[in-house]
């Protein structure tokens, strides 16, 4: 059942987006991305996004993750405005509180795993030796303890993106967004990554926001939405009242 | 440190293109080196020419200009008479008549100034020490020979016992023998310049003729390769009185040609210059920066050619290397805009990437500086190899003055020619060429200059996108 939902549920809602709008300028055309969504999200929800290339997934996964910054409407994410909020405000929040995961991986070439993984914890400031325990134990808890050492060029693809995995989870992130995680991998290897990204965010109770045009992937979230022209519709709602 | 690690991985992928923007770099450092060192070793050798021509400590030189002889040789008759003498000579020179022997001469390069001048000079406020001097030219006639030809001529300096700190002595090395004494100042001795004493085969001991006197060498001195010394000292008194000024015929008792004259510090030189030219407006008042724009010669034009073309072609290469440092520097970065904007995504700070890249930048920079430092010393030691002899053109400080002569023998008077009066001397500038402190100094900030510069661009053009923009450039 389609349902064009304003979602209004107050059950301790993690973002609240609101009436947001963004428009890209392309070859002098204005281009709008994302049409007037309304949206909340709750903490340890696992929404899904499903939608055709092209219609505003990957801008909307941006936008929740600070990555840019709506033209028009807000997005709160505990207790910050990310539409408004200063530049370094949403950095701080992106490097403490936003786990990505990309299609492309988006491993530097020329770190190891470990160091990949570690790159994301820098701009915590952490210290070199509790460092190096969190990011031995992220890459344990993807399976790859014994490829800290080698580069992404050493890797497959599952395992590469299992090392994204772990560099978004070192941090301890209060929010996974995964932007088409399973895009470049094939059947087997994506059901091992979709199956390995459910177990931690049952075990950790992370709220998970997942873009795949892959209903095999998106079939097993909670809640998904379908994004056509830019408009976000909830189309299936399995969380507890 | 993660930092160091990231910088050595990342310079280690693009080794070619690392090593290339230092190559570019160490090729407009090297530049700047060479000529700076080439430049540096032109001046050096000018700068030696002349301290010997005026000697260590002078600042200024006072002269006159030496009054022409008034009126042709007196024609007709010479007072001498020409029929009583046989088959000798008869030359007046200078007014005076001579018939046999060899007959000596000196005159002075520039005109007379009195003595007391140099005590006027000395008491002036910005002056620290002034001395006299004359600079002579002693002309030899031989009139034994069967025909008379211009007169060979020597130089000889009139010096200063009193105050050896100024003039051409002063910058001499003692080799054989020992210089002036007080004792010496009216005592007919000479100290020899060690070319023209191995020339002529005198040694602490001989005697030589010098204006007509016999004087006994006690010393034998050297002055700097490159520079036009004269070939003997002999107190002042002595010169003063055994010279000749040929406006007059008279002695040069009480006078001087040349005083040297000391600034209280370099800053006064200009302001000394001044003071004395109101207490002698009519003298020619030199002071090193001036007599250093008369030189003319080969070493000039390479000093010039140093200092002009030199630096101006050193500062395009530069330009150009710095450039292309950027160019390429930029080229990387934007290569790396996706890997930027994950760095971003994950909360690098903007600052800490510009600094990622500024890092990498610089140290590509400083290769480029240490190699260009090694090929500056490269260039130098090349110029020093094959660089060609140079020369220097000399105002003359030591003219062969003028000398007057009509002679007479068998069938009339025949006026003979005025003695020659060089105007120039052209000695051979040794070059050499040389890395100073102050040029691996510049190379340094130079090289990180360069790389400061290729990766603020670089960076910034990097840092400023969105992590959304950026990660659009991904696939």
């Amino acid at each position: 059942m389609n349902i064009d939902i304003n979602d209004t549920d107050p059950a301790t809602p993690l973002y609240r987006l609101s009436k947001v709008d963004k428009t890209y300028r392309k070859n002098g055309r204005a281009i709008l991305a994302v049409r007037d969504i309304d949206l909340s999200i709750r903490q340890g929800e696992w929404l899904a996004i499903q939608g055709k290339t092209g219609h505003g997934k990957t801008t909307l996964l941006q936008l929740l993750g600070g990555l840019d910054r709506p033209t028009a409407g807000s997005i709160k994410f505990a207790g910050h405005d990310l539409a408004v909020a200063p530049e370094a405000r949403v950095r701080k929040v992106r490097a403490g509180s936003f786990g990505f995961i990309f299609q492309t991986f988006n491993l530097v070439p020329t770190l190891t795993a470990h160091e990949n993984v570690e790159a994301a914890l820098i701009p915590l400031g952490v210290h070199h030796a509790q460092r190096h325990k969190r990011v031995k134990e992220a890459l344990d808890s993807v399976g790859l303890a014994d490829r800290a050492q080698h580069l992404p060029a050493e890797l497959s693809g599952g395992q590469q993106q299992r090392v994204a995995i772990a560099r978004a989870l070192v941090k301890q992130p209060r929010v996974l967004l995964a932007d088409e995680p399973t895009g470049n991998l094939d059947e087997d290897t994506r059901n091992e990554i979709i199956g390995l990204l459910e177990g931690l965010w049952r075990e950790r109770r992370l709220t998970l926001v997942l873009v795949s045009h892959d209903s095999q992937v998106v079939k097993r979230a909670q809640r998904i939405g379908l994004m056509s022209r830019g408009r976000l519709s909830i189309r299936i709602d399995t969380r507890a009242p | 440190m993660f930092f160091v690690k990231y910088l050595r991985r990342e310079l280690h992928r693009r080794m070619r293109q690392a090593i290339f923007i230092a190559l570019g770099l160490a090729i407009g450092i090297g530049l700047v080196i060479t000529v700076i060192g080439a430049s540096s070793g032109v001046k050096a050798a000018q700068d030696k020419v002349l301290r010997a021509l005026y000697g260590i400590g002078t600042d200024v030189t006072v002269t006159t200009n030496l009054k022409p002889l008034s009126g042709p040789p007196k024609s007709g008759a010479p007072r001498c008479n020409p029929a009583g003498s046989g088959a000798g000579r008869v030359a007046v020179i200078n007014g005076k008549c001579y018939t046999s022997g060899t007959v000596d001469f000196l005159v002075p390069g520039y005109g007379p100034m009195s003595a007391a001048s140099i005590a006027s000079i000395a008491r002036l406020h910005d002056v620290a020490a002034a001395a006299g001097g004359l600079d002579l030219t002693d002309n030899r006639v031989d009139l034994s020979a069967s025909s008379i030809g211009p007169p060979t001529s020597f130089t000889v300096d009139g010096t200063d016992i009193k105050n050896s700190t100024l003039g051409p002595l002063s910058d001499a090395t003692l080799t054989k023998g020992r210089s002036f004494t007080a004792a010496d100042a009216d005592s007919d001795v000479a100290v020899v310049d060690s070319g023209y004493a191995t020339s002529n085969n005198l040694k602490v001991g001989s005697t030589t003729l010098i204006g007509g006197a016999k004087f006994k060498v006690i010393g034998i001195v050297s002055q700097p390769e490159a520079s036009s010394p004269p070939d003997f000292y002999i107190p002042l008194a002595r010169a003063q009185a055994l010279s000749t000024n040929p406006a007059t015929g008279k002695s040069f008792a009480g006078q001087v040609d040349t005083i040297y004259v000391t600034a209280g510090n370099a800053a006064d030189i200009a302001a000394v210059q001044h003071e004395i030219g109101h207490l002698l407006p009519s003298a020619t008042i030199t002071t090193s920066s001036g007599l250093a724009s008369e030189l003319t010669g080969s070493a000039s034009s390479a000093a010039k050619l140093a200092g002009a073309l030199g630096k101006w072609l050193a500062a395009l290469v530069l330009i150009v290397a710095f450039a292309v440092a950027s160019l390429l520097t930029i080229a990387a970065t934007t290569r790396r805009v996706p890997e930027f904007g994950t760095l971003k995504a994950i909360g690098w700070r903007s600052s800490r990437i510009v600094g990622q890249v500024l890092g990498e930048s610089v140290t590509t920079g400083i290769l480029g500086g240490a190699l260009g430092v090694g090929l500056g010393f490269a260039g130098v030691a090349i110029i020093d190899k094959i660089a060609p002899k140079l020369s220097e053109a000399l105002p003359s400080s030591s003219g062969a003055g003028q000398l007057q002569q009509t002679t007479a023998g068998p069938g009339g008077v025949v006026n003979g020619p005025a003695g020659a009066a060089a105007s120039h001397a052209t000695v051979s500038v040794p070059m050499s060429a040389s890395v100073t402190i102050g040029a691996i100094v510049l190379a340094v900030v130079l090289a990180i200059a360069g790389g400061l510069l290729a990766g603020t661009f670089g960076g910034w053009r990097a840092a400023r996108l969105r992590p959304a923009a950026a990660l659009a450039r991904v696939g």
